[in-house]
């Protein structure tokens, strides 16, 4: 019944995205802007439809495209866990095309035709859907493919300066890299199949031998991981993330980095169903240490751009670690278990999503009303923008997991699930899990610096730098921000009403359901309940489960796992709950402090600042300053390279000014890549030796080669 | 291994007993100069001269003391001749002549007293002092007495030195950014008048020029249980004992 809606929904999409093309590239003026602003969004609400009308019908829409000679037959298929990557992708398009305009008439205007980037914007959109919605092995790479070309595009878009150029390369490079490698992992894995649609794909994998399955593995992880940002490779990411321009930057963040996860669980949680505890563990492993290296770099971090790429790196670790978590409790038999970690890495990847759009459309904003990103030189900006400043800390609020918002929920269920490896036998791997979840439990702490940095430096305090400001120039339009902050408050305060969605993505991939063990149904409980007895829902009774019982549809308001008899309840909260109360608390101090007590004089003075004469901007707590311990005590990470620069000096041993420059080269490039290309470099300095460029020689090379063959073919 | 705390305990309790009892360990305060009689008027006026600081005035036979103008040369003390007789306790904080009586602060600040210390341009000896009354002997906690280094914490503004042109506007932005009730303590000599700096274009010559005083601790340096007995009648706990002369003071 629903397949109708979904497939008109999905051909209109594709229609809207055509005519997106064929107006922003044919009309001139203003139109290619108007058109892109109505196409984009209608196009991206039907993204938003198709996903939740199959989501809510638990039904998985199909269906045959055309057949290529030599390529065999193409389909799409919209099923749950594309369902989830589509809605995700259709909530942040949204804001991402209404954004658009905010800034384009700052920036773009006159300076670039916007034709062009009204091209590339739809064709994107499209290529991500396809992405999504693919069926077969080669539609998924050939949309995969034109996305990455077509990232390149978008993040070179501005060029506003030479390494951004550089920094487009080294993407597109690494995409491309990546590509390879997800295609030899297809390969391997279809050798000798009938045709190439996912599943004869996911039967090939069952017929596996133990060294193809790690390769296939290792190939697909690290091939989508370049798109995620796993560690060893995102080193293109806090660079092209700075260097795209601040319109593409939210989508970049929001929709292409999940392409990452989406190819990482269709091709090494779903395909390979019969994947080992130790791929799973390498996946836990390599999320944690991402998480912790993003984090560490984004604290000390100064450019709120670069900083907020590395926190997506971060966020990237977080995900890949619950589902690595996730992949080793399938792969020892703990199907519950493995559907709660799946379920939390899903729902951090939504939750990812929806707040970093927010800030870096919050950066997007600054920049146009500032024209800088350094932190050293802003602060004092709440009063600038006031309204900015109130969504910029809802999303800093979310992304350092504070309740009640959406990053709280998330990272507090991947922790917990880490937490539950007491139910593995393998005590290494009980030690590994322990290690990865102090790992994440870091990097929780560390964001949470990160960001009250970025709020404090950037949005209080007082005004550092000399800003051109024009009115108008940003802050025209917040409705694209104040909905991603509704739905990160949303996200956050309904978890028992999310999960169950994430669930019908989760069942098929985890073998059990996720819902059934974590949202306990409270509100419709029965005596006659196995899984519930009602001696346990009593107690609960007790502590207000129940509240609202009959007014409010769903299971319940409290997310629970439940234990043995000895343990009866292994982590339970609700958010909820808990926002009502807050929200009853804060009323009534409000009150209390307003109309409560009569005999408060409050005098007003000015800001004590050590007494000194005038507070000048230099005089503040920089960002800089702010982070310096991180800095400190992460030294033997960082390993900074302080050159001291010029000094100047009245006389000889009379200084009055040192310049000391500060290099830092990322803990990945140094350990990994950089010792890989004096290696290469070593290699063909040897080799060069044997290019002089006399022409007899070269000619004995070649026959001295083919008497080699000769005689080893005469031998063989 | 360290037995600090055997030894700590060993050596029993070393702080003084002041204000309950009497402290006359020696060298505890330097003593004051006092109204002496003398034969004549003429040898009055002669020991009145022979202060540099014009701190002993001639009234008939008898040499008076203007202790807020004291220096601590000790002319009158350890000189040639016409000497002058000298006290050793060292109870001499002062109330502000012209202001009417010293009104303490409230009971609730008996034994919870936050003060800020602000060196006006001091010459280091009264900082000295002050700092004393954090060690072991005097340990101003014990009577509920405590430095605060902010002054939205401070009930007690203590100024040393004879405010400098440059701690003035600092001074008034401490004082300002206090909360009331608040009370101002001058300490030394040069926080009452100016001292050996006198009024100059770069010296106010005394708190007194800036802000409203309220009590004055004599001496140049004061010892640190003038100080305390100072901030005591800060409280109300203890009564300013002298009376500076109506000239002095609230210039």
């Amino acid at each position: 019944m629903i397949d109708p809606w979904i497939g008109g929904a999905l051909a209109l999409f594709f229609i809207l995205c055509a005519c997106g093309v064929v107006l922003t590239a044919a009309t001139r003026g203003v139109y290619p802007l108007r058109a892109l602003l109505v196409f984009s969004s209608a196009c991206s609400v039907l993204m938003m439809f198709a996903s939740a009308a199959a989501l809510a019908s638990g039904h998985s829409f199909a269906i045959d495209l055309w057949s290529l000679e030599g390529w065999g037959r193409f389909s799409i298929r919209l099923d749950m866990l594309s369902a989830i990557f589509l809605f995700a992708a259709g909530l942040v398009y949204l804001p991402a095309s209404l954004f658009v305009r905010n800034l384009v008439e700052v920036r773009f205007r006159g300076r670039y035709p916007m034709r062009r980037y009204g091209v590339l914007h739809f064709a994107l959109m499209a290529s991500v859907v396809l992405i999504l919605v693919a069926n077969d092995a080669p539609l998924f790479l050939i949309s995969w493919e034109c996305m990455s070309v077509l990232c390149y595009f978008l993040v070179n878009y501005e060029q506003s300066a030479r390494t951004d150029i550089r920094a487009g390369y080294i993407m597109l490079v690494m995409s491309e890299a990546g590509f390879l490698a997800a295609l030899v992992a297809f390969l391997i894995l279809g050798r000798g199949t009938p045709d190439w649609s996912f599943s004869s794909l996911a039967g090939m994998a069952q017929h596996l031998s133990g060294s193809a399955v790690w390769g296939v593995f290792l190939l697909g992880f690290l091939g989508f991981g370049v798109k995620a940002g796993l560690v060893p490779v995102n080193f293109w990411l806090p660079r092209s993330y700075t260097a795209a321009p601040a319109v593409f930057v939210p989508v970049f963040a929001g929709v292409t980095l999940n392409l990452g996860f989406y190819g990482i669980l269709r091709l090494d949680a779903q395909l390979m169903s019969n994947h080992s505890v130790g791929t799973g563990l390498f996946a836990l492993v390599t999320g944690s240490i991402t998480a912790l290296v993003g984090i560490l770099y984004a604290t000390t971090e100064n450019d709120l751009k670069k900083m907020l790429a590395h926190s997506s790196i971060e966020n990237a670790g977080i995900i890949v670690a619950a589902v690595g978590a996730s992949l080793v409790f399938h792969a020892s038999g703990h199907a519950v278990a493995a559907a709660i970690a799946l379920t939390a890495a899903l729902y951090h990847m939504v939750n990812h999503s929806v707040y970093k759009t927010l800030l870096f459309q919050g950066v997007g904003e600054v920049e146009a009303a500032t024209g800088t990103r350094e932190m050293d030189r802003l602060g004092g900006l709440a009063r600038l923008l006031p309204g900015l400043s109130v969504v910029f800390l809802v999303g800093c609020l979310s992304i350092s997991a504070i309740p009640p918002f959406n990053g709280f929920v998330s990272e507090w269920l991947t922790l917990q699930c880490l937490l539950r490896s007491a139910v593995l036998l393998s005590s290494a791997v009980k030690v590994l899990f322990a290690l990865c979840g102090a790992c994440l439990a870091l990097t929780a702490a560390l964001a949470v610096t990160c960001f009250v940095k970025v709020y404090a430096m950037s949005f209080l305090g007082i005004r550092r730098g000399d800003w051109r400001h024009g009115p108008g120039q940003a802050g025209r339009t917040q409705f694209p921000l104040a909905y991603l902050a509704v739905a990160c408050l949303l996200l956050g305060i309904l978890p028992t009403y999310v999960i169950p969605v994430l669930n019908r993505a989760v069942e098929p991939l985890a073998g059990a359901s996720a819902a059934a063990s974590l949202v306990p149904p409270f509100f419709s409980a029965t005596p006659e309940n196995q899984q519930l007895p009602p001696a346990f829902v009593d107690d609960f009774h007790n502590l207000g489960a129940q509240t609202g019982r009959h007014v409010l549809p769903g299971r319940g308001l409290v997310v629970l796992v439940r234990g043995s008899e000895k343990n009866p309840v292994v982590f339970a909260m609700s958010t909820s709950y808990s926002f009502v109360a807050l929200a009853i608390f804060l009323l009534v101090t409000w009150f209390v402090a307003t109309r409560g007590s009569r005999q408060r004089s409050v005098t007003r003075h000015e800001l004590w600042a050590g007494g000194i004469p005038r507070l000048l901007p230099e005089m503040t707590y920089t960002a800089t300053g702010f982070s310096n311990p991180v800095r400190v005590v992460f030294q033997a990470i960082f390993r900074p390279n302080i050159v001291e620069d010029s000094r100047e000096t009245v006389a000889v041993h009379f200084r009055t000014a040192i310049l000391r420059r500060r290099d830092e080269t990322h803990f990945v490039d140094r350990l990994l890549f950089h010792p890989v290309g004096e290696a290469v470099g070593w290699l063909a300095r040897l080799l060069a030796g044997m290019h002089h460029g006399r022409l007899n020689a070269y000619v004995a090379y070649t026959l001295a080669f083919l008497l080699i063959i000769l005689v080893l073919f005469r031998l063989s | 291994m360290s037995f600090w705390f055997w030894h700590g305990l060993k050596k029993g309790v070393r702080s003084t007993h002041y204000p309950r009892e009497f402290e006359s360990a020696a060298g505890v305060s330097p003593g004051r100069p006092v109204a002496t009689e003398f034969d004549s008027a003429a040898e009055a006026v002669v020991a009145a001269a022979n202060c540099p600081a014009d701190a002993i005035v001639a009234r008939g036979s008898a040499a008076e003391v203007k202790l807020e103008r004291c220096i601590y040369c000790q002319h009158c003390h350890y000189g040639n001749s016409h000497l002058l007789e000298w006290h050793s306790d060292y109870e001499w904080t002062m109330a502000v002549p012209g202001r009417g009586k010293y009104q303490p602060l409230p009971t609730a600040y008996h034994r919870s007293l936050h003060v800020i210390v602000v060196d006006a341009g001091d010459c280091g000896a009264c900082l000295h002092e002050v700092k004393q009354l954090n060690n072991p002997l005097y340990n101003m906690h014990r009577l509920g007495i405590f430095l605060t280094a902010t002054p939205r914490a401070a009930d007690v503004l203590l100024v040393v030195g004879p405010v400098s042109e440059n701690m003035r506007v600092p001074l008034l932005k401490t004082y300002e950014a206090m909360p009331a009730p608040k009370r101002i303590l001058a300490v030394g000599a040069c926080a009452i008048n100016g001292g050996v700096f006198g009024r100059t274009f770069m010296s106010a010559g005394g708190v007194a020029s800036v802000l409203p005083v309220d009590l004055l601790v004599p001496g140049d340096p004061p010892p640190p249980l003038a100080i305390l007995h100072g901030l005591l009648a800060v409280t109300g706990r203890k009564s300013p004992v002298l009376q500076a002369a109506s000239s002095e003071g609230n210039s």
